[in-house]
């Protein structure tokens, strides 16, 4: 696939630079580089090969920025790296929001931390921040913001629609989980347009980054998603792992993988309380939180922390397990299983429910890697695209487990990808448990202050919502030049407003309960 | 003391000192009523979800609804700004109205009814269709959008299953041939309770029956993941507490609706008729709660449509094969 995406690049597009990477120390195969002038082009060519835009991000090199466009495919793992270059003062880009609908957001998110401006995006505002910045946070140097552009905010009611019914559901609502907000144009209980409105719960985790050390920037990641704390902490960890070349021991990358897949199974069971819950059936929300306790008094008894955990160090992990733990962990893999016929009991043969989630929601194979989403989201449509059978990471290419994928992309699939998933990850615990290797749990001679190389890395993971991924770029200081997150929940809600829009208000709801977002992790 | 009570009543009537103290009686019943709802709502849903519920106020926690009215009462009565002030204030108070008139002409045993009204029924669905007129105030006075939707679905939800409610009833009516309720529960008496002879206008009336009071899965009007609170959003303290004791007073009503056109009212064997009533009535009520802890909610199309296309075409044959049966 590599070869023939390279091969086709050389042979169709002109005028660009395109070489090899190595994939084990940059985390992508390819590296394009090209002008403005044909970045429309390349974003056509990988569209044309429903490649999803994983990423586009924005580093300050302070004599040129460079936009980053991640792009991969969904059923054959090929990950590209385009750089395009712009000139810091007054810097212009074209768009490619009209080729992939994702690059909406990811251009308006830098346009207000750069600066720069998106020639023929449609609605280029603000996305996180309100209007009262002086200057675009993360430039190296001072660039202040024009006067003019501090009025970009995004206007709630739009001139001329005065007598439209417009519903604001958040940020205060109890079912946009969080503070999320959703200003919706109605036509009497039916939803005309949808459009989300983030930034209630930004704190500029990037920022922060380039502010502390590697090692001080630890617990930052549980703060992103709090859900599924160890799964983002996870990636942050084989990142700088892999950008400064540390070897990781087997029985770590074991006990990484058996805490991260309790960790799923928390954040989904939290999911599996809080969306019957959006359908108006508040039982299961207790069933959920009874079975949740236990993991959590399982990782509280290894992490010494019950939600926010910063349990992985760079070569390692924090302390070594015990047999309590691994006993612990067992008689919950056997009471869990029991409880999955309960669920099905109460939730999932339901016929109010069934009838409520099935066809509603449906989001469409073929538009997906327009959006970019991932994890359950995407595996519902049917493809079965999940990081962990992709790029293999801790022990998971050790352990047998299967994808589960829908096959309509509607709610009722997204309820399933996520009950089998749980049944999987009782899998991969039970036989990671099994083949545990003996030996150290720590790798050893990891310096206390990380220097990484000077380069970029790339690296993305499986979490309970989808690929997240961290790209960092070193310069050789111990702390990162550059860190960026792509989340999964901002790429899986951008397709919210297509999915909401001319369905009933209850059903837009519904679906986004199922999206199970987070909005911490969306805000960053 | 009898002498002064003659005396008063050859003033106004013994049928006025009847309707005072009945009424005295009623709002007694409904007080009581709504604490002990309260308190087995929250004691239900605890045990459904696993949990104890209410247990540090009283033994069991059976004094929680006192203290929760306490609450209540202290509360500061908020008013919102930009509220249709008039409105704001009224709804409140409509809405139990018709829920102390419903009253009125429920049989609670042999010689213990407020007063026979020949038009029993009548009077029953009649006032209890007036509520969604103080739902709709509500909504419309509170100025604030989730409470208008909340209002417009429950008006159309109310539309849409009064006519189901209507239907199962006739059925009955045509067995009795009376509109007055002691005289559906006369007919029942020894054990031919009309649920035996009218199974599908009993699941029809008790259904329909839950949608009338909003109870879940038909509880569209107060949809808390949609509509944050449905029609009462703006309201706290008192107000909000009188909505709530409407609705379990509606509940009772209903219950108590059911028991007497189809599960024989005060007739029992054995124990006193007072008793009988109250127990048919409270398995009722519990069967309500068990629904709203474990279903989720409808759609709004799926509510309309279950009525439309299923209850009242199913109402509507009920009523034909009972009619035919009878001129057989």
């Amino acid at each position: 696939m590599v070869t023939k995406i390279f091969e086709d690049i050389k042979k169709t597009l002109t005028g660009i630079d395109v070489s090899e990477a190595s994939y084990g120390q940059r985390g992508y195969h390819l590296a394009v580089e090209t002008p403005k002038g044909s970045l429309a082009g390349v974003a056509e060519f990988f569209e044309r090969r429903s490649f999803y835009l994983a990423d586009l991000c924005c580093v300050d090199y302070v004599d040129y920025l460079e936009l980053v466009y991640f792009f991969n495919h969904h059923k054959t793992l090929c990950r590209v790296k385009v750089a395009l270059k712009v000139e810091p003062e007054k810097p212009v880009a074209p768009t490619i929001s009209h080729i992939y609908t994702m690059a909406h957001w990811y251009e308006r998110e830098i346009h207000e931390f750069f600066g720069v401006y998106f020639e023929g995006h449609p609605n280029l505002t603000y996305l996180f921040l309100h209007d009262g910045i002086d200057h675009y946070p993360l430039r190296k140097q001072p660039t202040p913001v024009p006067e003019e552009d501090k009025k970009l905010l995004n206007s709630f009611r739009p001139e001329g629609e005065e007598d439209t019914f417009f519903v604001n559901l958040g940020p205060q609502h109890p079912s946009t989980h969080g503070v999320l907000r959703v200003v919706l144009k109605m036509d009497g209980e039916y939803i005309l347009s949808a459009e989300p409105v983030l930034g209630y719960l930004h704190r500029m985790h990037e920022k922060m980054a380039e502010n502390r050390s590697y090692v001080q920037f630890l617990p930052n990641p549980a703060r992103i998603d709090y859900p599924g704390a160890l799964l983002v902490n996870l990636v942050h960890v084989m990142t700088v792992e892999k950008l400064c070349g540390i070897e990781v021991p087997e029985r770590a990358q074991y006990i990484r993988t058996i805490t991260c897949e309790l960790n799923r199974i928390a954040s989904h069971l939290l999911w599996f309380g809080a969306f019957p819950a959006d359908l108006g059936a508040l039982t299961p929300f207790l069933y959920a939180f009874d079975d949740r306790e236990h993991i959590l008094d399982i990782l509280e008894a290894i992490t010494g922390s019950r939600l926010t955990y910063c349990y992985f160090r760079f070569g390692g992990l924090y302390n070594d397990i015990d047999d309590t733990f691994i006993e612990m962990t067992k008689r919950f893999v056997k009471r869990m299983r029991e409880r999955f016929d309960i669920y099905e009991r109460l939730v999932t043969g339901n016929v109010i429910f069934v009838n409520r989630a099935k066809d509603t929601g449906i989001l469409e194979q073929g538009v997906v890697h327009k959006y970019g989403c991932s994890g359950p989201v995407i595996r519902s449509t049917g493809i079965p695209f999940d990081i962990r059978k992709t790029e293999p990471y801790a022990a998971y290419d050790k352990v047998d487990f299967e994808i589960p994928t829908g096959t309509l992309g509607d709610n009722m699939d997204r309820y399933n990808v996520r009950m089998t998933e749980m049944e999987m990850s009782l899998r991969i615990i039970e036989q990671a448990i099994a083949k545990l290797p003996s030996g150290p749990f720590k790798a050893e001679k990891v310096p206390k202050k990380l220097k990484p190389p000077k380069g970029d890395m790339y690296h993305a993971a499986e979490s309970s919502r989808g690929e997240v991924g961290v790209y960092i770029v070193s310069d050789e200081s111990d702390t990162p030049y550059r860190m960026r997150w792509r989340v999964p929940s901002f790429s899986n809600l951008m397709t919210f407003p297509a999915l909401a829009q001319g369905t009933l208000i209850a059903d837009a709801i519904a679906t986004l309960g199922s999206y199970d977002i987070v909005v911490p992790e969306i805000d960053r | 003391m009898t002498e002064t009570i003659n005396n008063i009543a050859d003033v106004i009537g013994w049928e006025a000192i009847r309707t005072v103290v009945g009424l005295v009686g009623v709002l007694v019943v409904v007080v009581l009523n709504a604490l002990i709802l309260t308190w087995a709502e929250r004691k239900v849903s605890g045990h459904i979800q696993r949990r104890i519920g209410p247990k540090e106020v009283g033994p069991f926690g059976l004094l929680q609804p006192i203290a929760d009215t306490v609450k209540l009462l202290a509360k500061e009565l908020l008013t919102p700004q930009n509220v249709e002030r008039p409105l704001y204030y009224l709804a409140p108070v409509i809405i139990f109205i018709p829920v102390l008139v419903s009253f009125v002409v429920i049989p609670f045993d042999a010689r213990l009814q407020v007063k026979d009204i020949n038009v029993g029924i009548l009077v029953i669905l009649a006032f209890s269709s007036l509520s969604v007129l103080s739902i709709l105030i509500a909504g419309w006075g509170s100025n604030n959008k989730y409470s208008l939707i909340g209002s417009v679905r429950s008006i159309a939800q109310n539309i849409a299953y009064e006519i189901p409610l209507l239907l199962s009833l006739l059925s009955v009516v045509l067995m009795t041939n009376s509109l007055s309720l002691r005289d559906i529960v006369e007919a029942q008496k020894g054990g031919g309770w009309y649920v035996f002879f009218q199974p599908v206008a009993f699941l029809v009336f008790f259904i329909a029956g839950v949608a009338e009071t909003n109870r879940t899965p038909f509880d569209l009007p107060e949809a808390e993941s949609e509509l944050v609170a449905g029609f009462h959003t703006e309201y706290s303290g008192m107000r909000f507490a009188l909505f709530f004791l409407a609705e379990y007073t509606n509940v009772f009503i209903l219950c108590a609706m059911t028991t007497t056109f189809f599960l024989g009212g005060y007739h029992g064997p054995f124990l006193p008729g007072i008793i009988w009533f109250f127990a048919k009535t409270y398995l009722l009520v519990f069967v309500i709660l068990w629904f709203r802890w474990t279903f989720p909610r409808v759609r709004f199309d799926q509510l309309l449509n279950f009525s439309w296309k299923l209850l009242i075409p199913v109402s509507f044959l009920n009523l034909i094969i009972t009619g035919g049966l009878l001129k057989l």
